[in-house]
């Protein structure tokens, strides 16, 4: 497959083929691939997606090319906005959030698809590794309509029968009324991507579950990553592999300095 | 005849932070008012609780002020997933944190603003927040016996904003709008001290009082670049090489226990000039106005 796409290409391509036109596509920092995949899924279908950026909220639809510039709150990165909403009023609104669509990273995953942005360690006041910290996340992940867990690595330390603390919800215990009766409106997590594949959650348990192996790799080396039991369907099938046209506008009009390669 | 003149609110920065003492609550706008945080360094303050994020909140953790952080987010960037010195304090128990997210933060400011005890919030619930930071309560709420979280009011002894003027009476106007937070934190603070990078005639803010976005400021402290190394919209923008050098100085002493370059960076930027402009000779007018474009 290296010869054909890096694997961040290739999750990039299938984040972007899972968002729909109409849809409010929110990232949050440090996560390039939904970063590029919202733009790829605006490029190819969504003329009338709206990317926000932290509190920058942009159709560029028209651009010829859309680039992905360093996070911040300076002109750079607003310069396509239509608007701003930075004045503290990004949460007043979170009744319409089940139109939005999120994603997160985590340290820590549990096979209900909770998450853990806060820390590692037993005891909060020693903690192992200390994390970034919650930012908006909790809120987010409470009312969006739905979003999507996207990791850098595929470990056992990430992913972990119970997490350390929870920063996100998202399917709690378990069950499908999990987040029903824990008052989320939100739809919660819908895939957990790694490099090594694309997961996700049972209907009736909302457990982990695999859903297709990326090219060359294992079910073997899928399991031993992970540090709970996945449910793992008859059929696994191989994850699709970008299109070409998908491949070019995402080198040609997304990242074309090659972030992703 | 009037009586009497009205008072200007515009100060010297020895004179108004002056009431900056040990052990009070800080509130930090956004872009962080760099100028205000340097001053807090060089005086050496200590045990002050910080309402902050980002690198601002780290300078002053490495800098040894801060007891308590009320943080939602203290990401690094420049390839660190985590602030150095925030992530060093903390893990070793130096720090406490007041754990939170963004809406609940803002719930507290805003509870503090309307002079409220609490605020319920949602997002929360579920998570491991309330058994973190038990001044989060667990709540049914009265209404309809919906699981919430109560966020207690959170006021700030003194909030320290940057933004682009001010007349000399505290009307403050942002270029482009007030930072993410701003607002909330001026209204939950006992005071606002807002620093600017010019200074403008009333007869500008009363020729437009709509651009007003902060009235009655407490204290006006005129800071050209004040903001740097961060942006100010409308003014410059972000100076990323000073960051990354900051980054990579502080990364030094938190992952590696070599301090000496951090050291170096909070004496030679923060400690040593004795006043801001002392602080913008020691970067250079070249690297500054090359700031001006992008």
């Amino acid at each position: 497959m290296q010869d054909y796409c890096s694997v961040s290409e290739l999750l990039t391509c299938f984040l972007a083929r899972d968002l729909n036109d109409g849809e409010e596509l929110q990232v949050g920092v440090a996560l390039p691939i939904p970063e590029a995949a919202v733009r790829l899924a605006h490029l190819m279908h969504g003329p009338n997606m709206e990317l926000i950026f932290l509190g920058a909220r942009m159709n560029v639809h028209h651009l010829e090319r859309v680039p992905m510039p360093a996070f911040g709150w300076d002109r750079r990165v607003v310069r396509w906005a239509e608007s701003y909403s930075d004045r503290g009023h990004r949460f007043d609104q979170v009744k319409d959030w089940h139109r939005r669509v999120f994603f997160i990273g985590g340290l820590q995953v549990d096979p209900f698809g909770n998450t853990n942005l806060i820390g590692i360690g037993r005891d909060p006041r020693h903690l192992q590794f200390r994390g970034p910290g919650s930012v908006g996340t909790p809120t987010l992940t409470t009312h969006v309509g739905r979003y999507y867990i996207v990791l850098n690595s595929h470990s056992p330390r990430i992913f972990v029968p119970k997490c350390d603390f929870v920063s996100s919800v998202g399917w709690d215990c378990g069950g499908a009324d999990a987040r029903r009766r824990l008052g989320l409106p939100g739809g919660g997590p819908k895939y957990c991507v790694t490099p090594l594949c694309i997961m996700d959650f049972s209907e009736d348990e909302k457990r982990l579950r695999l859903r297709s192996l990326h090219p060359g790799v294992t079910l073997d080396q899928v399991l031993r990553q992970t540090g709970f039991p996945l449910i793992v369907p008859a059929q696994v099938p191989t994850t699709e592999l970008p299109s070409a046209t998908e491949l070019a506008v995402l080198r040609e009009r997304v990242d074309w300095v090659g972030a992703l390669r | 005849m009037n009586s009497g003149a009205r008072s200007e609110r515009l100060r010297e920065e020895a004179e108004a932070l002056a009431l900056l003492a040990d052990g009070m609550t800080v509130a930090i706008g956004e872009p962080a008012p760099m100028a205000m945080v340097r001053h807090i360094i060089r005086r050496g303050l200590r045990s002050l609780t910080v309402i902050a994020s980002g690198l601002s909140l780290d300078m002053l953790i490495a800098a040894g002020c801060v007891r308590k952080v009320i943080s939602y987010y203290a990401g690094g960037g420049f390839g660190v997933a985590v602030a150095p010195s925030f992530r060093r304090a903390v893990e070793r128990g130096e720090v406490e944190v007041w754990e939170c997210e963004e809406g609940i933060l803002t719930s507290g400011l805003e509870a503090a603003g309307k002079g409220l005890p609490f605020l319920p919030w949602r997002g929360g619930v579920g998570t491991s927040l309330p058994e973190l930071n038990p001044d989060l309560k667990v709540i049914s709420d009265p209404i309809c016996g919906e699981t919430l979280l109560a966020v207690p009011a959170i006021t700030p002894h003194v909030a320290l904003l940057h933004a682009a003027s001010s007349d000399v009476y505290g009307n403050v106007q942002h270029c482009g709008g007030p930072g993410w937070l701003d607002l909330f934190l001026a209204r939950a603070a006992e005071r606002t001290f807002v620093q600017v990078e010019k200074i403008i005639p009333n007869e500008e803010v009363r020729a437009n009082p709509w651009a007003t976005t902060l009235a009655r400021a407490d204290v006006v402290l005129r800071m050209p670049y004040g903001a740097h190394p961060f942006y100010s919209r409308g003014h410059y923008v972000q100076d990323s090489a000073a960051l990354k050098d900051y980054v990579a100085a502080a990364s030094a002493a938190a992952e590696r226990d070599e301090p000496a370059a951090l050291e170096r960076y909070l004496a030679r930027y923060c400690r040593e000039p004795a006043s801001h402009v002392d602080y913008l000779e020691r970067i250079g007018i070249k690297r500054l106005l090359s700031l001006h474009e992008y």
